[in-house]
C-alpha cells in the first residue's frame, strides 16, 4: 500500500508578506500625509490671520468708527461700521431665509411625499446650493438695486437667496429623522396636519434645524461676492439696514487686500480675524446645539 | 398637547374625502404657505435665469458666435470671452488634480483607518477648513502666499528652461498671482466638500463586502481597492463633480490671486483670468454692451454650474439607488 | 386653554415685531429725504446752514486719498451730513452716476462718447485736483532714480523691452549699471481714468510709437499683471522685484515706491512733484464745460504726466435737499478742501479754474 498522504495545500492566511504589506503601509502613510497636507495651509492661514490681526484688535477697533482712510496708519478709526453692517445684513437675511427655508422643508417632507413637484423642488434646491454667489449678486442688482438703490436690504436679499437652499436641505434632513411614530400618535389624538407639524415635528427636529441654520448664517456672513454690487460703500455706521449704502466685514477685507499701505493691510487682517472668529463662534454654536439639543441626529 | 374634541366620531370610516372637505382653514392655509415656500426656490431660479439672460441678450445677438473668440477688449468694442472660459477650466482642473487625491485619502483615513475616537478631531479640522471665508483665503493668498510662491515659481522656471514640454507649462513668464496659485487656493477650498461627500458615500459600503475581503486575506489597501472603491465609485465621481462646480464658481479668492490678465496660455505660472473674477472686477464700471457681455459671462457660468450640479446629483442619486437595491 | 394662550402670545408678538419694523424704517428713512428749513438758503458757498442727509459717490482711485481726507474734515463743517465714497475706478463712477445709484462721481477723464447716452441728464464737470502720475518701479541697488523718456516707456509697456538692462533704457541713463532682471508690467484691471491719462501722454509724446490707443481700458500685452485701483498697481510693484507700473503720486509716495524722472516736452527730466503738476496745470486751455488736459504740457518745469480729475454731478437734482448737500460738498472740494491737497501729494486748482468752477456751482438746481 503506497498511500502517500501529501500535505494539503492550504492558503496562507497569515499576515501578508513582502510587497503586499509594503504597499499597504505606503497607502496608509499616503492617507495620513494627505491629512497633513490639509492641516498645513489651514494652520498657515489661521496663524497668519491671528498673528497679524491680533495686534490691531481692540474694543475701539471692533466698535469704533468711522473707517479710516486707506493711507491712515493702523491705530486710526475702527471697523465698527463694518461689524454693524455684517450683523445687520446677516441678521436680516437670516430672518428672511430661515423661516421660508424651514417651511419649504416642511412642504418637502410632510406634504410633498413622493410627488413630482417635491422631487423637483428638492433637486433644484440642491442644485441651487451650487450656483455661484456672484450670480445672486447680479440678480439682485438687476431687479432691486437699479430701481431702489444701494442698501443693506439688497445685500440681505442676495444673502437670503444664498442661504435658502442650504436651510431647506439641512432642515429637510432633520425633519426626515423625526420618527413617524410621533406623527402617528398625534394624528391618533385628532390633531390636524398643521398642528402636528408645528407642535410635534418641528420641536422634535428643532435642534438639528437650528444647528443647520447657524451653519448657513456662518456661510452668509463670510460671503463677499453677493454684496459687491448691492450695498455700495460706507465709512460711517449706517443703523438703517433698509436704505442707504452700507458696508460689511468681507467688503472691507476685499477693499484692503488691494492696498499697498501697511495700515490698510493691518485693518484688513484685523477684519479678517474678526470675521473668522465670528464664523468660528457660529460653527461651535452649531455643534453645541447639535450635541445638546438635537434629539434625533445621524 | 390638548385633546381637541372634534366631530370626527361622526365621520363614517373610510370617507377620507369628507374629512378633507372639512379641514379647518388654518390647516389648509399652512399647507399652502409651505407649498409657496417650497416653490420659492423654483421661482428664484427661474427669475435668475430669465433676468440675467434678458440683460445679456444684446451680447448674444450682437456678437453671435464671436462670444467664443479670444479677443476681450472693451476699449475696441470686442467682447470675446474664450480667455475666461479657458481660465475657469484650467484653474478648476488644477484644483481637482490636487484636491481629489487628498480628499479621497482623508475620507478613506476617516472611514477605514482611524478608530472612531480619533475621527472626531479630524472631522473638526475639516470643518474648520470649510468655515474659513473665501475673502480671507484671498487676503492671505495675495498678501502672503503669492509673494512666497513667486520665488518658488521663478526657481522652477529657471530649472525647466529649455526642457520641451515642461518649459511651456512651467517656464517664464511667472507671477505670484497666476492660474496655478488660484488653482492651489481653490484646491484648499473644495477639499472639505469633496471629503465629506466621499465619506458619506464610502460609509454606505456594506460591512459584508469589507469583511468578506478581509476573510479572504486581503490587506486593508487591497480591501479598499477591491470592495470599497468599486462600490462607491459612482458616488465619488458625483462628489468630484460637485467639487468641480464649486471650483468653477468661486469668485473672490480667485479674483484676488489670479493676476487679471485675459490670455490663453499654456504657462501655468502666468497671470490669467477667469469667468467669475472678471465679473467681480469689471461689472461695476460696465455699461451698455460691456455690461451685457459680463451678464452673458454670468449666464454661461450659471449654465455650466447647473449642468455640472445636475450631473453630479444625478450620478450620486443613481449610485445610491443602485446600491440600496443591490 | 393652554393652546389658545400660546396663539394669543404669538399673534401679539408678531404684531409688536411688525410695528417695531415699521417704526424703524419710517423713522430712519425720513432722515435721508428731510427738507430742513435751510434748504433754499444754502445756495451760495456759505455752508452755515446745517444740512442733514447722506451723499454717495464713487469713481476715481486717483482722487481716493483726497476724497477720504475731505470726508473726514467735512464732518466738522457739516456734522449732520454723511458722505460715502466707494472708489472703484473712474469707469465705475461714471456708470454708477448713469444708473443713478450715486449722487456724484469722481472721474479723471470726461464721459466717452459711447457712454454719453446712458446719462439721465446734463452732467456738470467740476475739476477738483491735479495729480502727477508716476512711473514707479521696484529695482534695488540703483544709485539714483531712473530717467525715462516717453518712447522708452512706450516700448516697455508694449512688452518690446523685456529686461531692465536693455540698451534703450541704458541710453536714457548714462553711467548707471542696470540689472538683468526681467521686467514685469503692472497695469490696471479696472476701467481707469489714470490709464486714460497715462496712455494719452504716450500718444501725445510719441505719436505712432504707441499702438495700443488711449482709453479707460487697454488691451495690454499678455504678460502684464493687472491690479484693482491705483492701490492694486502699487501693491504689485511693491511686492514684485523688477516690476514697473503707473501709479498716482499720492499713492506712490504713501506706499514708499521709487519713481522715475520723466522727460518732458522741453527735453528736461522732471521728478514727479506737486510743483511740477502745478506748472503743467498753469498752461492749460479750459473748454466751456470746464474739462481740460494737463498732459504733456509745455514749460521747462512741467511734469509731463500731470493728470486732472473731476467731480461729476447732474445739473438737475431730484430734490432740494440733494441740491443743497451737493452744493455744500462740491463747494468744499473745490474751495476750503483745497488746502488739504499739498500734504496728500496733489496740486491745487489754479485760481482761474477754481473761480470758474465755483461760479458753476450755482448751475446745480432742482
Amino acid at each position: 500500500m503506497a498511500v502517500v498522504t501529501a500535505e494539503p495545500q492550504l492558503p496562507d492566511l497569515r499576515e501578508a508578506k513582502g510587497w503586499r504589506r509594503t504597499k499597504n503601509r505606503i497607502m496608509t502613510i499616503l492617507m495620513v500625509v494627505s491629512f497633513i497636507l490639509v492641516i498645513i495651509p489651514l494652520g498657515f492661514v489661521l496663524f497668519t490671520v491671528i498673528a497679524k490681526g491680533a495686534s490691531i484688535i481692540s474694543w475701539s477697533f471692533l466698535t469704533g468708527g468711522p473707517i479710516a482712510s486707506t493711507v491712515a496708519p493702523a491705530g486710526v478709526g475702527g471697523m465698527g461700521p463694518a461689524v454693524l453692517g455684517t450683523i445687520e445684513i446677516t441678521a436680516l437675511a437670516t430672518v428672511m431665509a430661515v423661516p421660508l427655508g424651514i417651511l419649504g422643508a416642511v412642504y418637502l417632507n410632510e406634504y410633498g411625499g413622493k410627488n413630482w413637484l417635491a422631487a423637483l423642488i428638492g433637486f433644484m434646491s440642491d442644485v441651487m446650493t451650487g450656483v455661484p454667489s456672484i450670480i445672486m449678486g447680479l440678480f439682485i442688482f438687476t431687479i432691486w438695486v437699479l430701481h431702489f438703490g444701494l442698501s443693506g436690504l439688497a445685500g440681505a436679499f442676495a444673502l437670503g437667496c444664498l442661504m435658502l437652499p442650504i436651510v431647506i436641505r439641512s432642515s429637510y434632513e432633520m425633519l426626515r429623522l423625526v420618527p413617524n411614530a410621533l406623527r402617528e400618535g398625534s394624528y391618533a389624538l385628532g390633531a390636524t396636519k398643521a398642528r402636528v407639524t408645528v407642535t410635534v415635528v418641528l420641536p422634535a427636529a428643532i435642534g438639528g434645524i437650528v444647528s443647520g441654520s447657524l451653519l448657513a448664517v456662518a456661510r452668509a456672513a463670510g460671503e463677499t461676492a453677493p454684496l459687491l454690487f448691492c450695498i455700495g460703500a460706507a465709512s460711517e455706521a449706517n443703523k438703517n439696514v433698509f436704505s442707504g449704502a452700507n458696508t460689511a466685514l468681507p467688503s472691507q477685507i476685499f477693499a484692503n487686500a488691494n492696498q499697498p499701505y501697511v495700515g490698510a493691510q493691518d485693518r484688513g487682517w484685523g477684519a479678517a480675524l474678526t470675521l473668522i472668529a465670528l464664523c468660528f463662534i457660529l460653527m461651535i454654536a452649531a455643534r453645541l446645539v447639535t450635541a445638546r439639543f438635537a434629539r434625533y441626529s445621524r | 398637547m390638548s385633546t381637541v374634541a372634534r366631530a370626527d366620531q361622526a365621520t363614517p370610516a373610510g370617507s377620507a374625502r369628507a374629512l378633507s372637505e372639512r379641514r379647518p382653514l388654518g390647516d389648509r392655509g399652512f399647507q399652502v404657505l409651505a407649498l409657496a415656500c417650497g416653490l420659492l426656490v423654483l421661482v428664484i431660479l427661474v427669475l435668475i435665469a430669465v433676468t440675467t439672460s434678458q440683460q445679456a441678450s444684446s451680447w448674444f445677438t450682437t456678437e453671435g458666435w464671436k462670444i467664443f473668440a479670444n479677443n476681450w477688449n472693451p476699449g475696441a468694442n470686442q467682447y470675446g470671452a474664450l480667455a475666461f472660459i479657458y481660465g475657469t477650466a484650467i484653474t478648476a482642473v488644477i484644483a481637482l488634480v490636487m484636491a481629489v487625491p487628498v480628499s479621497l485619502g482623508i475620507a478613506l483615513l476617516l472611514t477605514e483607518v482611524v478608530p472612531y475616537r480619533w475621527s472626531r478631531p479630524i472631522v473638526y479640522v475639516i470643518d474648520l477648513l470649510a468655515v474659513v471665508p473665501s475673502v480671507v483665503w484671498g487676503l492671505w493668498g495675495i498678501l502672503v502666499f503669492a509673494p512666497w510662491l513667486q520665488h518658488i515659481y521663478t526657481d522652477i522656471a529657471s530649472g525647466v528652461k529649455g526642457v520641451p514640454v515642461l518649459d511651456s507649462l512651467f517656464g517664464q513668464p511667472v507671477s505670484g498671482a497666476s492660474f496655478f496659485t488660484a488653482g492651489i487656493i481653490l484646491a484648499f477650498m473644495i477639499t472639505p466638500i469633496v471629503t465629506s461627500l466621499s465619506r458619506e458615500v464610502i460609509a454606505t459600503v456594506p460591512a459584508i463586502d469589507r469583511e468578506g475581503a478581509y476573510a479572504l486575506g486581503a490587506t486593508r489597501w487591497e480591501m479598499i481597492r477591491g470592495a470599497v472603491l468599486p462600490h462607491s465609485q459612482g458616488g465619488i465621481v458625483g462628489a468630484v463633480l460637485l467639487g468641480l462646480g464649486r471650483a468653477m464658481g468661486e469668485t473672490i479668492a480667485v479674483a484676488l490671486v489670479i493676476g487679471s490678465s485675459p490670455v490663453i496660455t499654456s504657462h501655468l505660472f502666468a497671470p490669467g483670468y477667469n469667468m467669475p473674477a472678471v465679473i467681480a472686477n469689471q461689472f461695476g464700471e460696465a455699461f451698455g454692451l460691456s455690461r451685457a457681455a459680463l451678464m452673458g459671462i454670468g449666464v454661461l457660468l450659471f449654465v455650466f454650474t447647473i449642468i455640472i450640479n445636475v450631473l453630479a446629483r444625478g450620478i450620486v442619486e443613481r449610485n445610491a439607488r443602485r446600491k440600496r437595491g443591490a | 386653554m393652554h393652546l389658545r394662550r400660546r396663539r394669543q402670545v404669538t399673534t401679539a408678538g408678531l404684531a409688536v415685531c411688525a410695528l417695531a419694523l415699521a417704526a424703524c424704517s419710517s423713522s430712519s428713512s425720513s432722515s435721508t429725504s428731510s427738507t430742513t428749513s435751510s434748504s433754499s438758503s444754502a445756495s451760495s458757498s456759505a455752508s452755515s446752514a446745517a444740512l442733514s442727509g447722506t451723499l454717495n459717490g464713487s469713481g476715481s482711485t486717483l482722487q481716493l486719498t483726497y476724497q477720504q481726507a475731505a470726508i473726514s474734515a467735512f464732518r466738522s463743517v457739516q456734522s449732520g451730513m454723511t458722505v460715502n465714497y466707494g472708489a472703484g475706478g473712474s469707469g465705475k463712477g461714471r456708470t454708477d452716476l448713469a444708473s443713478g445709484v450715486v449722487n456724484y462721481a469722481a472721474s479723471d477723464s470726461p464721459i466717452p462718447a459711447a457712454q454719453a447716452s446712458t446719462f439721465k441728464g446734463t452732467v456738470l464737470y467740476f475739476p477738483d485736483v491735479i495729480a502727477p502720475v508716476t512711473v514707479s518701479y521696484n529695482l534695488s541697488g540703483l544709485s539714483k532714480p531712473l530717467q525715462l523718456s516717453a518712447p522708452v516707456i512706450a516700448s516697455i509697456f508694449q512688452a518690446k523691452i523685456t529686461t531692465w538692462n536693455n540698451s534703450a533704457i541704458a541710453a536714457d541713463n548714462p553711467g548707471v549699471t542696470l540689472p538683468s532682471t526681467p521686467i514685469t508690467i503692472a497695469v490696471r484691471s479696472d476701467s481707469s481714468g489714470t490709464t486714460q491719462n497715462f496712455t494719452q501722454f504716450l500718444v501725445d509724446a510719441t505719436g505712432d510709437g504707441w499702438t495700443l490707443g488711449t482709453s479707460s481700458t487697454i488691451k495690454w500685452p499678455a504678460t502684464a499683471r493687472a491690479g484693482n485701483g491705483n492701490g492694486g498697481v502699487a501693491s504689485i510693484i511693491k511686492s514684485t522685484p523688477g516690476a514697473v507700473g503707473y501709479v498716482d503720486y499720492s499713492d506712490a509716495k504713501a506706499s514708499g515706491l521709487t519713481f522715475a524722472n520723466i522727460k518732458n516736452s522741453a527735453g528736461d527730466y522732471v521728478t514727479p512733484s506737486v510743483a511740477g503738476a502745478s506748472a503743467a496745470a498753469s498752461q492749460v486751455t479750459v473748454k466751456p464745460n470746464l474739462t481740460f488736459s494737463a498732459i504733456w504740457a509745455p514749460g521747462a518745469t512741467s511734469y509731463p504726466i500731470s493728470a486732472q480729475s473731476y467731480v461729476l454731478v447732474y445739473e438737475t437734482q431730484p430734490n432740494a435737499n440733494d441740491e443743497a448737500m451737493l452744493k455744500a460738498w462740491v463747494g468744499y472740494l473745490i474751495g476750503a478742501g483745497q488746502q488739504l491737497l499739498p500734504n496728500l501729494g496733489f496740486a491745487p486748482l489754479p485760481s482761474s479754474i477754481q473761480s470758474m468752477a465755483q461760479a458753476q456751482l450755482s448751475k446745480i438746481s432742482m
